[in-house]
Parts: structure tokens; sequence; C-alpha cells
């Protein structure tokens, strides 16, 4: 399960949510945190490095959320993007490389926030395809290019 | 979109402009209007979605009325024939969600467009009606959505299924009825709908034990390709093997072919999966372990951080509980310190701590040294933790992690961390006698720069109790007195309380600390004057070479024996008079602390804190109570306190629980009483013990409790009489007699008159273990040889069959009552042997060791042997006595 996609700029100015399974009282905390968590852990980091369960603050209990420690947050980030996710393991290691590599073909090369604010909605039409509600839907890039465009996949 | 794009490739500019710079609500919503247009202007149409996209993102909400009108315009837009507005129409939908009254609007629409020609109409249609549908609307496209799933075409299968999915949680009843398309769907050859198919049969079958084992066992034959689905799969079946162990102890494990198989998929995740699933098998052998563990060895050095942060994790859970097992992937791991990735090296370096053997500490510190400087706070912490149950694993090698502790005490660090690495020296000191003078000098020479208050408060008590027992107290001087000169007054007056320790220990050092404590007197603090002053006085005014008193020393030394609570509601209750403050007067009882409370301070464990003070101070504050009681007095020193033993069972009227009391030649029951019945208030309580089935023991005295209020806890004694050395055992039944009078709740009075009444306990017992203290040995071998083989009594036993030979050996050592050594408490799984080693002091202040050999046969029949050395033969013939009987 994806618990949360969150796309934020340097800054933590968030750009894209999606949560699930995260109850609504809970998010705001879980959006202060993770941005927060993406910025301090990107000082000297590479563009394009993956962090993997990079916490470097580990998980207080500040969240309600009975189940926190079950959930690694990944950030990836990008010239002037970062992209966290709070997932479950493995499963859904598979939805943030699909998530990660459709955003940087929608943006053509790698993403800046300009360049993914111009493709805004082309994006949202991704996650939409790759999550929904938290479950992955489609994995396979090529087709994901073409059912945004409402273009029938060309493998069957 | 057109417009957002920029030509000029000028990049400072391109950074600064955004195309929603200065996006307004208000007039987003009036741009919508254009959806209303009889021309309309898909590219335009799109372009206004996307801002409200992004407003919903940004966490924007829309007013009622607002939502409705968005939502109506967006419906209008389904006249469009321009597929990209389409499907940012079908995704605008999703996001309004609009409400049961407004979903009519567009489900016509819908409908039309889920039996469309064009396939993604179809998928995009069955989404969006699932998501914004309600019960009676579902079981009008209920057959819609059955032939969906079975569709040719994997999209719409796919949004049938997911859709299924998500609508299971809400309308279960009609989703279970799909269960045959869904199970046809499993078969299917695209990979992603048989992924989302058998996502959905699992959950619709999940309550259904019999039928997901099927589900499994019809799989596991067959060829999932989807690798998604096969994990998927793998985990099913783990749960399956999960509850079908717990009816199938024998025979081989099911379903282990199937998990072994799947290490050698094409794709990483299952391999992964697979791997995982073997290594949380319950009760794991070292057989089914190695193919796991060969695979995520490879993965250790796989160039994906996903791949070995994930094997490193599940090795390090492993390494917990089979550390053999992962030896092998040592030299990998070794490799791991130096990752980019800081998690994946603190999980290398906290695995290699439990897997390194004793020769191979040294440069693995080596290699930690450089590490440490580079990671947070919070992983340090958990490398300490590592380090310090390391050295008590391999106490020789206590030097080398000692070094290593101080070293990291030098460098910056938070409170915590500092906290963590203190108390880890402390706990070494404790447990490691040898240990213990270079670990002091560290502490000294930390307080010498530390910028904790807290710490530095904590050490040198710490310091006055352990120092003055070295063999060359003097030189802690020094550090202690530094502190009188440079710190702030808290720690001054501290360090003023430790010289005087000192003083009062060390009678040689006397006269100077006498001059030291003396140039105290001038400070600029109340609390350090005060204290200096007081110490000069009690330790004898000249400060002469002469021996301190014994009631000095039970003053710096002896714990408080009030609770500081009770001290505190006195001091503020007294009011000056005349007559000076009597510290007599404060209630000795311990209010009973709420619950919640009592759960929070059991989670806290430090070295310098609570337990280890409280494990000591309540072997004082025991004695102590003891000696205070007349009947009492005569018994001489005691041996041991039992820890309580509950003799009512929770949430009772009545709480009841027991310590033992062992003395030389007496036996002490310490009935601790507490009501918990405000209306009631219990006068002349007793416990009636009847000694029938302990014939060794004759009643001398009973100590009953005057009155016991509610939620007051109180105690009453009974004493016994046994024979001199002899470890007398026996069961004793207890019956708690007292006077109930009524309690007026609004008054809070009691009546006059009360009733007799009595309640029934439990049975309480003497046993062998209870002549038994455990007390560690540092190096059990050199302890061994140094008790030398005269009074060494071997023998062996049969223990019968028995659950498991872990269960056999714990089972022992409970009977003993000793302390095992060297971590030999612990039993492989699945081992046919073990060696445990025991130490400890028997009555009489005999010093015990033990060496238990244990074996198992296939039929579960136990043989143990079992060596004793002791100080006494008479001992360890006692100890094979208790063994035999």
């Amino acid at each position: 399960m994806l618990l949360a996609v969150l796309i934020a700029n340097s800054e933590g100015n968030i750009l894209v949510e999606r949560f699930n399974g995260v109850p609504g009282e809970e998010r705001l905390h879980w959006r202060s945190f993770l941005v927060k968590l993406g910025a301090d852990n990107l000082k000297g980091v590479k563009n394009e490095e993956l962090l993997v369960a990079c916490h470097k603050y580990v998980f207080t209990p500040c969240f309600p959320l009975t189940l926190t420690t079950l959930f690694s947050p990944c950030v990836i980030k990008y010239a002037k993007l970062l992209i966290i996710f709070l997932y479950c393991f493995n499963l859904v290691s598979e939805a943030m490389f699909v998530v990660t590599s459709a955003i940087k073909d929608v943006c053509g090369k790698p993403p800046t926030e300009r360049l993914f604010l111009d493709k805004y909605g082309r994006i949202c039409l991704c996650l939409d395809e790759i999550v929904w509600k938290g479950l992955l839907e489609n994995t396979d890039k090529d087709r994901i290019k073409r059912l945004i465009r409402l273009k029938p996949p060309t493998e069957f | 979109m057109a417009q957002f794009v920029k030509k000029d490739d000028d990049r400072d500019e391109e950074a600064e402009y955004s195309p929603f710079l200065g996006i307004e609500k208000g007039a987003v919503l009036q741009e919508a209007r254009v959806f209303n247009d009889p021309q309309l202007d898909s590219r335009r149409c799109s372009q206004v979605i996307t801002k409200l996209l992004y407003l919903l993102n940004q966490g924007e909400t829309f007013t009622k009325v607002e939502a409705t009108e968005v939502f109506f315009a967006v419906t209008k837009l389904f006249q469009s024939k321009d597929i990209g507005l389409r499907r940012m129409v079908y995704l605008m939908i999703k996001e309004l969600s609009p409400s049961s009254d407004e979903v009519i609007i567009v489900t016509s629409s819908l409908m039309k467009d889920m039996n469309s020609k064009t396939d993604v109409y179809r998928a995009n249609a069955i989404r969006v009606l699932c998501r914004i549908t309600d019960g009676t609307l579902l079981t009008q496209i209920e057959r819609y959505l059955k032939q969906a799933i079975v569709d040719k075409n994997p999209v719409v299968a796919s949004a049938a299924l997911v859709s299924g999915i998500h609508l299971l949680q809400t309308n279960p009843e009609i989703v279970k009825r799909w269960s045959n398309e869904v199970q046809e769907a499993v078969q299917s050859r695209a990979a992603l709908v048989q992924f989302h198919a058998l996502a959905l049969l699992h959950q619709i079958r999940q309550n259904d034990r019999l039928a997901v084992s099927k589900l499994v066992t019809s799989l596991t034959r067959g060829t999932v390709r989807s690798p998604l689905a096969q994990c998927l799969l793998i985990r099913y079946t783990s749960q399956v093997i999960r509850e079908s162990s717990m009816n199938n102890q024998s025979g081989e494990r099911p379903f282990y072919d199937f998990l072994e198989g799947c290490l050698r998929h094409k794709a990483e995740m299952v391999i992964f999966e697979a791997a995982r699933a073997i290594t949380e098998l319950n009760g794991v052998t070292s057989r089914e372990l190695t193919p796991a563990i060969t695979v995520l060895q490879l993965f250790l050095s796989s160039s994906k951080p996903v791949l070995r942060f994930a094997a490193v994790r599940t090795l390090n859970k492993v390494a917990m509980t089979h550390p053999m097992a992962v030896t092998n992937c040592n030299i990998d791991m070794e490799s791991l310190i130096s990752d980019q990735n800081r998690s994946i090296a603190t999980l290398a370096i906290t695995t290699l701590l439990k897997t390194g053997n004793e020769s191979g500490v040294d440069r693995l510190m080596k290699q930690i040294t450089n590490f440490m400087s580079d990671i947070a706070d919070e992983f340090k912490i958990v490398v300490v933790d590592a380090i310090r149950s390391l050295c008590l694993k391999f106490p020789l090698k206590y030097r080398t992690l000692m070094n290593f502790l101080s070293n990291i005490l030098r460098e910056e660090g938070g409170f915590e961390y500092k906290k963590a690495i203190v108390d880890s020296i402390v706990i070494l000191i404790r447990d490691i006698p040898d240990a213990k003078e270079s670990g002091l000098l560290h502490l000294c020479e930390f307080i010498e720069d530390c910028e904790f208050t807290y710490l530095s408060t904590q050490i040198l008590h710490f310091l006055g109790v352990e120092g003055p027992k070295t063999s060359d107290p003097s030189k802690y001087i020094r550090y202690i007195y530094n502190r009188v000169i440079l710190e702030n007054a808290t720690v001054r007056a501290s360090a003023v309380s430790t010289l005087a320790k000192f003083g009062a220990m060390v009678d040689s050092l006397k006269p100077r600390i006498f001059v030291l404590l003396r140039r105290c007197l001038y400070d600029n603090d109340d609390e350090v004057r005060d204290r200096a002053t007081l110490y000069l006085n009690t330790l004898g005014g000249d400060g002469s070479v002469i021996e301190t008193d014994k009631d000095v020393k039970e003053f710096l030394f002896g714990s408080l024996d009030i609770p500081l609570v009770n001290l505190e509601t006195s001091l503020k209750n007294y009011e000056p008079t005349e007559e000076p403050f009597d510290i007599s007067s404060v209630p000795k009882e311990v209010k009973s602390q709420p619950l919640a409370e009592k759960k929070a301070a059991g989670k806290k464990s430090t070295a310098l804190g609570a337990p280890p003070a409280s494990l000591t101070s309540a072997v004082d504050t025991y004695e102590k109570l003891l000696s205070s009681i007349p009947e009492f007095s005569t018994f001489g020193q005691l041996f041991k306190s039992s820890a309580p033993v509950e003799l009512t069972e929770a949430e009772t009227e009545y709480a009841v629980n027991v310590v033992k009391h062992i003395f030389d030649r007496h036996v002490v029951f310490q009935y601790n009483c507490t009501n918990t019945i405000p209306e009631q208030l219990l006068e002349n309580v007793v416990v009636v013990v009847d000694a029938s089935e302990a014939e060794e023991f004759a009643e001398l005295a009973t100590k009953p409790l005057k009155a016991l209020p509610y939620d007051t806890p109180g105690q009453t004694f009974v004493a016994f009489e046994k024979p001199e050395g002899v470890p007398a055992v026996g069961r004793f039944s207890n019956v708690l007699k007292f006077i109930v009078k009524e309690v007026d709740p609004s008054t809070g009075e009691a009546e006059d008159d009360g009733v007799e009444d009595e309640y029934q306990l439990e049975d309480s017992e003497i046993v062998a273990a209870d002549y038994m203290l455990k007390v560690r040995v540092s190096n059990f071998r050199n302890a061994w040889e140094s008790l030398g083989p005269d009074f060494e009594r071997v023998d062996e036993y049969g223990l019968g069959p028995r659950e498991s030979l872990s269960e056999a050996v714990n089972a022992v050592i409970n009977l003993l009552g000793m302390q095992p050594c060297e971590g030999t408490e612990v039993v492989a799984a699945n081992s046919r042997s073990h060696a445990c080693l025991l130490s400890g002091v028997y009555i009489g202040n005999v010093k015990v060791l033990v060496r238990l050999s244990f074996g198992v046969d296939s039929a579960k029949e136990v043989a143990m042997k079992l060596a004793v050395r002791s100080e006494d033969e008479s001992v360890s013939d006692a100890i094979h006595e208790i063994v035999a009987n």
C-alpha cells in the first residue's frame, strides 16, 4: 500500500499530495514531517539519488498513526524537486519507480519545478493511472503514456 | 497547456516563473464558466481543469456551493469529443467526489461511456462510476462490471477489478457475488489483470481459512506470470504456513519447496519476497534458511540501494535469532559500512556486531570508528547499544570496547547520545569488575568537559559510590574538586557530596578532603555552602585520620527510605513553629501509582537512573524496614528478598502480594496489601498462614496492620523459624483476615462498628531457588578454574520427555534460581544439545558455579549432566539434591 506520494519543491511547498489510508487529521502532521524529512536529508545529495528509508529523524510518537514504524519514507531529489513516498515495503517500491520514471518521462528531461508545473495536468493524469487509492494500477511506462491520452495499450 | 510553455530558455527566469504564480480560487472559479460555452474550447477547458486540480492539491477546499457549481459545469464537457479533455473530465469528477444527490446528473453519461466501443472510455467510466457510486446504483451496473472483469482488454478488466477491491470495503455483499468472474481473471494472460484479480480474490475469501488455503494450493502448482502477483502469492502462502503450523507440529513444512523455488525467479522482487518469507517462518531451521541467506547475500552487493537496504534489513532481523546463519555474509556486510546510504551502513554495523566473533571485534571497531563521525545521533545510539551488548557477550574484550566508548564520548553529540554512552559505560563497570577503574577514569575525563548538568551530577553520584572502593581513590579527587571550581551551582553541590563520600570511606584521605570542603564554605551558592557545612559536621570536626562512624556512613550512603512525594507533602504542610520538623513523622507508605504511570516508568531503563538504584535500594529498604520491627531485629543479616509474588488476581477487591525475606534461621513473609474499595476501611489486617505442608517451619511472630484505608498500601508480616543452614522448602496457604468498616464517601469518615471478614489468598511457596542469589561473574572460565575441582560434584539426570530443549533449560535455570552467564540461557532453535553456565551465591554466602550439558533425542527425552563447583562440599551436594528432588 502506497500511503502517500508528496511532491514538493525545495522550499517545502507541496505541489502534489496523494494520501491513502492516512486519516484526514493526521495528514497535516505527515505532510510537514515528510517535507522536512526530505529537505533535511538532501544536503549534499547528488541529483536523482534514491534515499531509501533515510530517516535521519526517527519517528516520534507525535503521530497517532499506530503503525508508524512499519512505514519507511523514501525521497528522490531532482534539481529543485523532491518526490517523497511513504510506503510499506516491497510491492510499493515498484510503484515508486513507476511514479518517478513517469514524471521524468512527461517532463522529457530531469524534472525541475518549472517543468513539473508546466506539465502539471499530465502528471496528475499519470498519478491517476499508476496509483488509485494507494493501490498499484498500472506499471508499464508506455502503457501509461498511451492511457493518459486515452489511447488503448498496444500489447493486446 | 501551450500558454504555459515558455519559449525563452533563460534558466534563471525559468526558475523564478511559475505558471501558477498568483493563482486565486475566485478567479479560477470564474474561468470555469468557459465550460458552459456553447462553442467549447477544449484546450482552454483543459487548462482551467489543471488549475482546479492544482488548487485542490494545494489543500484548497471548495464550499458546497462552489463544488456543486464546478461539478455541474464539468458535466457539460461530456459534449466535447476531445479525447484529452475527456480524460481530464474523468479525473476532475473523481477529485470533486460529488454528493449522492448530484451523482445522478453524470451517471447516464458515464454509463454510456461504460458501454462505449472505445475501450479506454469504458475503463475510465468504470473507475469514475465506482468511485462516486452508492449501493443502489451499483446493483444497476453490476452486470456490466461482471462482464468487464472478464473483458479481453486488460485495461478494462483491471479497472473493474481494482474498483472491486475498493468497493469491497463499502459493499462487500455485492462484490462477493463476482467470485467466479474474478477466479477466471486470475488465469488471465495479462500480468496486471492477474495481479489485481488475485488481490481481489484473496480479499473476498480472507475470512475463510480453508478457501485461502485452497487458493494457495492451486496457484502454487500452476504458473503465475506476473511478478507482482507472485509476490502476493508468496505473502498468502506464508500466511497459510503460519496458520497450518499451529495445528501441524510434525513432518515437513508445507509449501517450503514453493518458497524455495521462488528464490530462483527472474524478478528481484519475487526473490526478495520469498527470501523474506523464509526468514520469517516460525521456528525456521538453519537448513531452511541457507538458500534465502544466499540470495540476500547477493543483493548486498547490488547497485540498487533499495535492494541493498531490503537485504541488510532482513539479515539484521535474522541475526537477532540466528546469528550463526548470517556470518557467511559478514564480508559483504563489512563493505556496506562505507555505503553512502546511512541507513544501510547502520544496519550493516549492528548486524556485524551481533554476528561477529570474539577475534573479529578489534577489526570491526576500527571500521566503526571511521563511520561514526558522519552519521546522525539517532543512528549512533543504535550502535552504542549494540556495542554494549557485544561487550557483555565478550567481557574479555572490554578494553577495546571501553576505549571506543570513551573516544566517542569525547566527540560532539547531543544529550541523548551522550547519555546512551554514559549509561553503557556504567553498565559495563557494574557487570565487568575489571573494567571498573578504566571506566571511572573515562567518566572523570568526560565531566571535565561536559555541557550537560544532568549527566555531570549523575556521574558525580556514581563516582561517590564506586570511587572510594577502588585501589587508589585519591586519583579521582582532582576531577571532583575541579567541578567545585569550574561548574554551575548544581554540579558544585553534587561534587561536594561526592567529596564527602570519599572522606567518609577513605580514612587516609579525610584530612585532605576537609581542606577542600572548608574551601566550599565560601561558595556563593546556599546549597553548596550548606552541604559543605553539613558534611564537615557529620564527618567529625577536626579532620584527623579516624574511622568514620557507622551512622555517618549510613547517612551518606543510605538511601532516603521515605518516598520523596510524601516528604514534599509533609514539608508543604509543615507550619513554622517552635517545634522543628520531624522527619520520622513523614509516612513511609508509597501511594500506589496509576497504572499508566507504572507502565511508563517500567519502560525507561537507564543505567544511571532508576533500575540499578532501585534494585539495591529495594534490598536496602527491605533491610531497614525489617530491622525497624522489634520482633525481627534479632534475625541478623538479610540474605535475600524475593520479587513480589501476586496472591490475588488483577482487579479484585483487595490486592495482595508477598515478598519472601530469607535469613539464616528465619523466613519473613511480607504481605503488601491494597484496598481497592473506596467505601471500605479495613482494620487489624493479618494474614493467617497454615504451614501444615511446610513441616520444617515454625511460626514465630505476626505483625498486623492497624488500618488499611482505600488506595493506601500497607504491610503485614509473618515470621517463621527454620533450621539453620538447611534449605527448607514448603507450601503455605494464606487467608487475609480483617475488620471491615463502611466509609461514607461524602465525608470520608468510617463508621464505628465493623464486621469481621476474611478473604482467601493464593498459596505461597518457599523453594530451593529462594536460597540462591543471582550473582554474575565476568569470566566464567576463570571463575571455574579458580574454584578448583576439590568440591566438584558431577552427576547425570534424565529429565524425561519435554516440550523442547529450550523449555528444559529454562526449567532447570528457574529451579536453581541462578544467574545464566555469557548468554548461555538462549538455546539455538532445533539444536540437539546445549551447554549452559550458571553462577550464584548460596545461603551462607557460598559461591557456586554450575555447568549444565543437555542432550535431547528424537522422542524429546532430555538428559542432563550437572557439574557443580563451590567453596563448600555440602553446598555442591545440596545443588544436586535440589535437582534430584
